[in-house]
């Protein structure tokens, strides 16, 4: 179903490319708007298709949820920002593509590691609940950065050690990124408070304070690029 | 940089900071934690006297024979005294239980649980009160304020598992100067007591809280027997069941109802028995059944919540016979109370810090002239006690002056300050009474006058004793005020050195190296360090998140390594295709600090899930846990491995230091022998407790621990005497680089490398022996984490040694001290004071010591942050310090300033804030539900580590004070004689 689509996305999708290959490295302002409004309506598609269709949320059904966010974000994240990928002589869409999605699995072990060494629980009632987590968190933050810049080391370093992104293209994939990190990194806070509330449990808060960073950072990195196109505007007036 | 300050300057601002937190921080301990103000002896029978200024003891009164000494108390106080007491303590039950709550009974279910009780206050023969406990609601203090009727502080909880007997004058000690038999069944926290004070006793302990049957059945399997004696006049019953039952499933658990109908049984069968001795004319037995403390909904204990604080007090057997229930089941009075009224009832004085009031309903079957003088009785020994405790209560205007100039008046208005109120008060009930005494030939009184005397008495009680109570738990503002200011102050002076330092080591850093490390704007990692110290202030507010620290250390000391990680990441080199030389060397060293980074967080990762510590989610598994499961060989195994892994690396990291010399040989040497001592004893001893306890283990731990302490001072004494000291050596360690940074005149003049080497040799000595002796006192469970702390801290070591310059001096400390933290709950420690390890406190102890075993539980329960504190000065040694070196000022001081300065006052500074910020969290949480269970207990530990950190930093200091000096000396005089020895 998954592969279906793919390729009906990539007939969809293959007019705009010629237009976006002109500027090299940086979009439009409207364009990066656009990614993150997709990107967030995703989002909210798959929380309110949880919710409506298959009558579960986070709370009850964490694994589930998660496995539903990740499934329907999943080909909506890899097919636009496969769209902004660098080199664009020497790299198809196609392979854009399948970067993002042989990145998925790799940034879902990258982001389940990473929260097992900050102490997320490992024990086999776990394993599916953090599975589906950090395939989410890897849509958050490697798949982008993987379609986007293949295995160029000095882009991942840029973005992810350093946090200097140049241009808007950076921008989208770095800000989101971070902001959904850090927003996991808060949403674990709760979790030892003896509220005795359901949704302390792992991954649960982690997932809203992930999701929270992500939709937070996607405003804020909208504001930003929307900031820096008037002010390019200015300039050349 | 106006001025620098100079290293004497230092130091004295720095001890001067310390010595003002420990004024302030004791002034507040002394001001928060109240000390009882206890009057020392016994009452005698002085106290059926009236209170005179020039109170003559007669001394020979008090070494009278038990038998006079009861005809003469009897004589003297002319109240009839019962014969036998049965005092049945049933731990836990809330007085709710029996007597319902808000003009309401309890609930059916409860009532048929206990349906002869039911009988009993239904029809009068019982009289039962909701006496209200002083927190700490837990069980020793409880019994404490039981039989003295003084009001413990929380110092007594502390110190709760130091179980000492009660050496204040209390009910038992004065039934045993009557010469009562005593007989003890129940929980053996009377033994620790009253060591020897009863005849026969059977004590359970409160330990295996998991059983709710055998418990209890060890205490009622003696009943029938003692019951059919009658060579006992007090027999003291003890039930645990219920506790446990609440500890287990809460108030509402099953086992509840089950429990209540044994307890009941128990109550009948006594109370039967009772009976039919007093018709066979065995004479009359009172049977007083209280609880300790109450519970809460969860069966917890400990706080001041109404429903902790609720405790039983049920008078079986009281001549007087009530029968209106409605009456008397709201009566609240204090548990305290409880002790005044049993000694008056059995004509014994009152004990000397008794303030409890009698309670009033017990008395109603004795004559009205009885009943005045046990209320005097009262008064007098309360007057006593605030004589001593308000030194202004002057002679004048009490009782010694005879009071005929008022004779007549009539009872005055009463205001003023405390000491004139209570005079006043006093005075009229005393009027009052004499006024009857002299009517009372003429028995021409009336029933308002009597009542009218009978108020009198009880506002001068109830405020006197109101008074006497809340100056226990009163906090004097002044002391607690003035703690404040001084920690504060403290606080302040040390963030300003640090401060001030930074300020001096780095603007010149940044000048110096401007071209290389470029801009200096903000640093992930040390903004971090400063939010951590933000989140650990905020947590402290939350009792939960005091509960559950470890979390807050273990995600932070992780999400601290995932920063070092994306730091190191920076730095690799981008395009790996060039491999010149240098960049060879740059992908090394970047290999290795990564490699120790992963070590870091993998080691720090296990520790976590070694300990599921806290309170709320202790039941979830650990490793521990498991392993335990899995047997005691697996944990033996894993203690033989972890010692032998700890000792080669050790003596690896010692061979390290590529001085294959002689003196490091020998070291070395003499660190295995302690080591292979140490794990022969393992093999050996650590098989059952029985072994472990012998005379020849205790020997073998006692070599043990000698010879460790040899090693080690030895090394810390004789190593920079014996250091070779070479003039034109280049330095062999594994950071080469640094020697080019120090000019060569300094380099000449002072033996900085030689230093080097003697304090990495010497804080590898320290840290060799911190670890062993951890691996012979913790628990064999412990070993591994033990072995894992050593690794972390050679993964720092390593790390922050090819780490040159990119990384300020101060967050590697701070996050050295951090490490230790997460460390110390990874041990299994936590806030409560449950998780001490007691048992090993006694470790290689022939006899009982009180301060020896302190020592130990001290060191075992701050294996882990002592254990950093002491890496510091290895960390000193494999720190490249150099660069901050001036030249042109170069002397011993500013050597030894750049050196010390931060490893000494950043873990003072990181601690100052700490407590600073949670004396002041403790003052704002005074009267919060969880003081004495959650905050008081943290308080004690971020005391003690206060203490551990103060022990750190002054040993670091004093080695490396010492190396240095001594290293210069020789330096010099080999210099002026120009001989090199090699």
């Amino acid at each position: 179903m998954k592969t279906n689509a793919t390729t009906s996305s990539v007939k969809a999708s293959a007019e705009p490319e010629a237009e976006v290959s002109a500027s090299s490295h940086s979009i439009s302002a409207s364009e990066a708007l656009f990614v993150h409004l997709i990107s967030g309506l995703g989002l909210g598609l798959a929380v309110l298709l949880a919710h409506y269709v298959f009558s579960v949320n986070l709370v009850s059904h964490p694994s589930l949820t998660l496995r539903l966010i990740w499934v329907i974000e999943c080909p909506i994240v890899i097919l636009l920002y496969s769209r902004y990928r660098k080199n664009r002589e020497d790299c198809s869409y196609l392979k854009a593509v399948g970067r993002g999605l042989l990145g998925l699995p790799v940034g879902a072990l990258v982001s389940a590691l990473g929260a097992i060494a900050l102490g997320t629980p490992v024990g086999t009632q776990y394993f599916s609940k953090t599975i589906s987590w950090s395939l989410m968190m890897s849509l958050f933050t490697i798949v982008p950065a993987a379609s986007v810049f293949g295995v160029s080391w000095k882009d991942w370093q840029r973005i992810f050690a350093h946090t200097k992104p140049v241009g808007s293209v950076d921008l989208i994939i770095c800000l989101p990124a971070h902001g959904a990190v850090i927003g996991a990194w808060f949403g674990a806070w709760p979790m030892p408070l003896d509220w005795e509330r359901p949704w302390q449990e792992w991954p649960i808060c982690v997932s809203y304070g992930a999701i929270a960073g992500y939709l937070i950072a996607m405003v804020a990195s909208s504001c930003f690029i929307l900031a820096r196109a008037t002010l390019q505007h200015v300039k050349r007036d | 940089m106006s001025s620098s300050l100079t290293c004497t300057k230092l130091t004295l601002f720095t001890i001067a900071g310390v010595i003002i937190q420990t004024i302030g921080l004791s002034l507040f301990v002394y001001g928060f934690f109240p000390v009882k103000p206890a009057l020392s002896g016994f009452s005698g029978p002085e106290s059926f006297l009236a209170p005179t200024c020039n109170s003559v003891h007669n001394q020979s009164e008090r070494d009278l024979p038990p038998d006079q000494l009861k005809a003469l108390y009897e004589e003297l106080s002319g109240i009839p005294s019962f014969d036998r007491l049965v005092l049945m303590v049933i731990d836990g039950l809330p007085a709710e239980f029996v007597l319902g709550k808000d003009h309401q009974p309890p609930s059916k279910a409860l009532m048929e649980a206990m349906p002869y009780i039911q009988s009993l206050l239904a029809n009068g023969a019982a009289i039962g009160y909701h006496a209200k406990a002083a927190p700490p609601t837990v069980t020793m203090p409880r019994l404490k304020a039981i039989v003295s009727g003084a009001i413990g502080g929380f110092l007594d909880v502390a110190f709760n598992f130091n179980t000492q007997a009660l050496l204040d004058d209390n009910l038992l000690g004065q039934f045993l100067k009557f010469g009562w038999k005593m007989v003890m069944l129940g929980d053996e926290t009377w033994l620790k007591l009253f060591p020897g004070l009863f005849i026969r006793h059977d004590g359970v302990s409160s330990f295996f809280v998991k059983d709710t049957v055998q418990v209890d059945q060890n205490v009622s399997r003696h009943l029938v027997d003692e019951l059919s004696r009658d060579d006992w006049d007090l027999l003291i019953l003890h039930y645990l069941g219920l506790d446990h039952v609440g500890h287990i499933g809460g108030r509402n658990s099953i086992l509840m109802a089950p429990k209540l109908l044994e307890m009941d049984e128990v109550v009948k069968m006594i109370h039967t028995s009772i009976i039919m001795n007093q018709e066979n004319g065995q004479g009359e037995t009172l049977l007083v059944i209280v609880s300790d403390h109450g519970m809460t909904e969860n069966g917890n204990h400990g706080g001041s919540s109404y429903e902790e604080t609720d405790s039983l007090a049920l008078f079986v057997g009281l001549r007087n016979h009530i029968s209106d229930y409605a009456s008397y089941n709201l009566n609240t009075v204090s548990q305290v109370d409880i002790a005044p009224t049993l000694a008056l009832l059995f004509g014994v004085p009152i004990p000397k810090n008794n303030v409890g009031v009698l309670i009033s309903g017990t008395f109603e079957s004795f004559t009205d002239d009885q009943q005045l003088k046990a209320l005097e009785l009262n008064s007098w020994q309360l007057l006593r006690l605030l004589q001593a405790q308000l030194p202004g209560l002057s002679c004048e205007n009490s009782p010694c002056d005879s009071f005929s100039h008022d004779q007549g008046s009539r009872k005055s208005k009463c205001n003023g300050s405390m000491e004139i109120m209570v005079c006043c008060l006093y005075r009229n009930a005393v009027v009052l009474h004499n006024s009857w005494k002299s009517k009372d030939v003429s028995r021409s009184y009336s029933r308002e006058d009597y009542s009218s005397i009978v108020a009198a008495y009880y506002e001068f009680l109830k405020t006197a004793s109101e008074w006497l109570s809340r100056r226990v738990t009163d906090k004097p503002v002044n002391l607690l005020a003035f703690g404040v200011a001084a920690m504060l102050l403290s606080c302040l002076i040390l963030l300003c050195l640090i401060f001030h330092i930074c300020k001096e080591f780095y603007c010149r850093e940044t000048q110096h190296f401007d071209s290389i490390s470029g801009m200096y704007t903000w640093n992930l990692a040390e903004t971090f360090i400063l939010g951590v110290m933000l989140i650990l202030v905020i947590s402290m507010g939350s009792s939960s998140m005091v509960e559950e620290e470890q979390y807050i250390w273990h995600f932070v000391t992780s999400t601290l390594d995932l920063l070092l990680l994306r730091k190191t990441m920076q730095s690799l080199p981008a395009e790996k295709s060039r491999s010149s030389f240098r960049l060879y060397n740059g992908t090394k060293k970047i290999g290795f600090q990564m490699c120790s980074i992963f070590v870091l967080v993998i080691s720090g990762r296990t520790l976590r899930g070694w300990h599921q510590g806290g309170v709320n989610w202790t039941y979830l598994p650990d490793i521990s846990k498991w392993l335990e499961q899995a047997g005691s060989n697996y944990i033996k195994l894993i203690q033989l491995i972890s010692g032998l892994l700890m000792i080669s690396l050790c003596l690896f990291s010692l061979s390290l230091l590529g001085l294959r010399r002689k003196l490091v040989m020998v070291v070395g040497f003499s660190f295995l022998v302690s080591g292979l001592l140490l794990l022969q004893h393992i093999m050996l001893y650590q098989e059952n407790a029985f072994v472990s306890s012998s005379c020849s283990a205790t020997l073998w731990v006692q070599i043990i621990f000698a010879v460790l302490g040899i090693a080690t001072i030895g090394t810390f004494m004789a190593l920079p005497w014996l250091m070779p000291i070479c003039v034109s050596r280049t330095y062999s360690g594994h950071d080469s680089h640094m020697s080019t940074s120090v000019p060569i005149e300094i380099q000449k003049k002072y033996p900085l490398l030689e230093l080097k080497d003697s304090l990495f040799v010497t804080g590898w000595a320290y840290m060799f022996c911190w670890c062993l002796l951890q691996l012979l006192l913790q628990q064999p469970i412990n070993s591994a984490p033990i072995l894992l702390l050593l690794v972390q801290i050679f993964a720092i070591m390593i790390y922050s040694s090819y780490w040159g310059l990119h990384h300020k001096q101060w967050v590697e400390i701070a996050a050295l001290y951090y490490l230790g933290m997460a460390g110390h709950f990874a041990l299994g420690n936590s806030n409560t004071l449950a998780t001490i390890d007691v048992a090993g406190a006694f470790i290689g102890m022939s006899s009982y010591s009180t301060l020896l075993s302190g020592i130990l539980m001290f060191i075992i329960t701050y294996a882990s942050p002592i254990l950093f504190l002491l890496s510091m000065v290895m960390y000193i040694s494999v720190k490249d310090t150099s660069y901050l070196v001036i030249p042109q000022n170069a002397d011993s001081g500013h050597l030894l300033k750049i050196m010390l300065a931060f490893p000494c006052l950043v873990p003072l500074g990181v601690n100052s804030i700490l407590l600073t910020a949670y004396t002041v969290v403790l003052l704002l949480m005074r009267n919060h539900l969880f003081v004495w269970s959650v905050f008081s207990p943290k308080y004690l530990y971020v005391c003690a580590t206060t203490v551990c950190v103060y022990i750190g930093v002054s040993s670091v200091a004093g080695t490396m004070i010492y190396s240095f000096l001594v290293l210069a000396l020789r330096k010099r005089m080999q210099g002026s004689s120009g001989i090199d020895p090699r």
